[in-house]
């Protein structure tokens, strides 16, 4: 026998019914290639680590208020008599502020601590939401349906990816202010709210277009595949492919991109609100907190270091996350 | 040839222009009324604000606005303002609303410590990167070079400004052992102007420098597996020069694409070193602005960056069409 192309017939005969080849009995069918790569994510031990951190971040935004009012402070009293006349803290860690309390104003740092982690998760999950499902709208479109609205959409993706993401994102800010009425006649909450969209809709107007060159590019070899060619014969609709047929075989890039995204956008939000242009009081952020707390650093460093140690293990763990799922989705990574 | 390079050259065009479309519609359509914001918001004379509007064109149609802009651009305007005319010669990026200079000015004294910022920590994340990468790739699978991808992974995973920041805190404010950051003019004293890049320069350069050791040791470990290197090992050439003129001339290509659109990306966004070491770049000339409303300057920074972007990607293509082959003009 030569060593050629596999008999094809083996496991036919059996069956001659079906060109099904014959399994035993107790072996799993084919398993999807999703399932195939939560297999090997269960099996990564940093991946669950890094997963079991950024739960804890996760439940920490999310029973911010109940955690607060467990040691009983909350972001917004100020404690003038816990803070000596030069606005220095009097007290460190106590029973009843346990991360102290704020240089000059003397406000309970444990529960800003944790309703910090709020602004970053939510901006960062709405912009990747926002800026993958747009990423993928598009590089659909302009794959599968090419001419002129392949050209179009491209030409966009170049221009938006060829744009000072940084300096647009700052010059954002007074623009969107202005729309509102400008930053004189707003109020406080109404600015801080204000800057919450602004950061949401800045991060994923530039987070989408990388995704969707991606996408455009695996349409344009999936439309040529048989099963393409099959549904369109058969007279499918052009949505019913797009969603059916070419969608659930892009999973792959998809899941990358959003947890690669996701510690882009968590990084991005501190470091704007760190720069000033991002969320600014009342609400509670780490980025801000930090560029305050780099005043007081030699007086206080544990008021810099409670949002630096979150924000560097919070971006890390769900960086580490992120590369451990495209090695899983994709094993071609992995050198 | 030539016809890939025009059609290159106009879709960058094209994208500058609708840049610069697009910031102008942003600034000046939108309901802004940057007049109140250099008077004073709150109580400012009435005929003093129709003055100033008047002065800055704002009073004219948005679209007489922005062909007077456009023309300012390529030919020059003349700016009237308190009765006083002053020419604004040939690319006029407008006058700053709040120190009242032309912008242009504001931006060349901004531009040399930019520039020196990032040229200093370009040239240690090229050499630095490379050589630790292409000895990693050679080195490939040992324990040495797991660890080295692994420690690279988590020093770029880690938010940048939180390095640059707790680096200049610690190591050159209370442990004074760098020195803190500083613009002199290199043509004033060189040995000052080093001294005060030398922190910036190596926190910007070592923290980028762990993206380029994982491009050039993947580009390099590619490159080694090739054909050509097994022939070039079996005509018995020395190990060195199989390394490092066979595999790494054909492993730097990728990663000089990816330096050019790096180093055109920090000019336009150094902002966090800049304002983490105090060095008046254009970063901290846009976060100044934003804080006063100076709508020409941000423009302006906006713009000149913008040009650096597409420059640098229209060079890369064309250098990278030039050097292989492979990649088809069409």
């Amino acid at each position: 026998m030569s060593i050629g192309a596999p008999d094809s017939s083996v496991g036919i005969e059996e069956h001659p019914a079906s060109a099904e080849p014959v399994r035993a009995s107790g072996v799993a069918h084919g398993k999807s290639p999703t399932r195939i790569a939560i297999d090997r994510l269960r099996k990564d031990k940093v991946a669950i680590v890094c997963a079991c951190i950024v739960l804890f971040f996760v439940l920490v935004a999310v029973f911010a208020p109940l955690l607060a009012k467990l040691e009983g402070g909350d972001i917004s009293t100020f404690n003038v008599k816990l803070v000596d006349e030069f606005g220095f803290p009097t007290i460190g860690f106590t029973s009843d502020h346990w991360f102290g309390v704020e240089p000059r104003t003397g406000r309970d740092l444990f529960a800003r601590w944790v309703y910090g982690a709020r602004p970053s998760l939510i901006v960062a999950s709405v912009a990747t939401l926002f800026g993958t499902t747009v990423g993928v709208v598009m590089g659909l479109l302009a794959g599968f349906l090419g001419g002129w609205v392949d050209r179009v959409i491209s030409w966009v993706i170049d221009f938006v990816l060829s744009l000072p993401y940084l300096l647009f994102a700052i010059a954002m800010v007074p623009i969107v202010e202005s729309w509102r009425g400008g930053a004189f006649t707003l109020s406080p909450e109404e600015q801080a709210s204000t800057r919450f969209y602004v950061l949401i809709f800045v991060l994923s107007f530039f987070g989408w277009a990388g995704l969707a060159r991606v996408i455009r590019g695996e349409v344009l070899s999936l439309r040529e595949r048989e099963f393409v060619l099959a549904a369109k014969a058969i007279g499918v609709s052009t949505q019913r492919i797009l969603f059916k047929e070419l969608l659930p075989n892009l999973v792959a890039p998809i899941v990358i991109s959003a947890s690669l995204a996701l510690p882009a956008y968590v990084t991005a939000e501190a470091g704007l609100s760190f720069l000033g242009v991002g969320l600014i009081e009342p609400v509670p952020s780490w980025g801000q907190t930090i560029a305050t707390a780099t005043n007081w650093f030699k007086a206080d460093p544990m008021y810099l270091w409670l949002p630096v140690i979150a924000i560097t293990i919070l971006v890390l763990a769900l960086a580490l996350l992120g590369d451990a799922i495209r090695d899983a989705f994709d094993p071609k990574t992995r050198r | 040839m030539l016809y890939f390079l025009g059609r290159r050259i106009i879709s960058a065009l094209s994208v500058v222009f609708v840049t610069l479309v697009a910031t102008f519609a942003l600034f000046f359509v939108a309901p802004t009324d940057p007049a109140g914001a250099i008077c004073g918001a709150r109580n400012c004379p009435p005929d003093r604000l129709a003055e100033i509007r008047a002065g800055l064109g704002l009073d004219e149609p948005k679209v007489k606005q922005f062909t007077s802009y456009l023309e300012g651009l390529v030919a020059g305007r003349t700016y009237v303002n308190g009765g006083v005319e002053r020419d604004c010669a040939a690319p006029c990026l407008g006058y700053s609303f709040k120190n009242d200079r032309p912008v242009l000015d504001m931006l060349k004294e901004r531009l040399p410590v930019t520039i020196s910022l990032v040229a200093g920590a370009a040239v240690i994340m090229l050499t630095v990167g490379v050589t630790i990468g292409s000895m990693a790739a050679k080195r490939r699978g040992t324990a040495g070079d797991r660890a080295l991808v692994t420690s690279t992974l988590i020093v770029s995973s880690i938010p940048y400004y939180i390095v640059a920041l707790m680096i200049s805190l610690y190591l050159t404010i209370f442990y004074p052992i760098l020195p803190r950051g500083q613009w002199t003019s290199p043509f004033d004293s060189p040995g000052k102007w080093i001294a005060g890049f030398v922190t910036p320069w190596l926190v910007l350069g070592l923290v980028n420098t762990t993206q380029y050791v994982r491009y050039s040791r993947g580009s390099m470990v590619e490159s080694l597996s090739e054909d050509y290197i097994r022939t070039a090992r079996a005509k018995g050439l020395s190990d060195r020069v199989v390394t490092y003129k066979h595999a790494l001339r054909t492993a730097l290509i990728p990663v000089i694409t990816i330096f050019g659109l790096d180093v055109a990306g920090m000019l336009a966004g150094a902002i966090f070193t800049e304002r983490i070491f105090d060095l008046p770049g254009l970063g901290q000339l846009v976060l100044q602005s934003l804080v006063n409303y100076d709508l020409p300057v941000i423009m302006g920074t906006v713009l000149i960056s913008s040009i650096f972007l597409v420059a640098a990607n229209l060079v890369v293509d064309i250098v990278y069409s030039l050097i292989d082959p492979r990649v088809r003009l069409s």
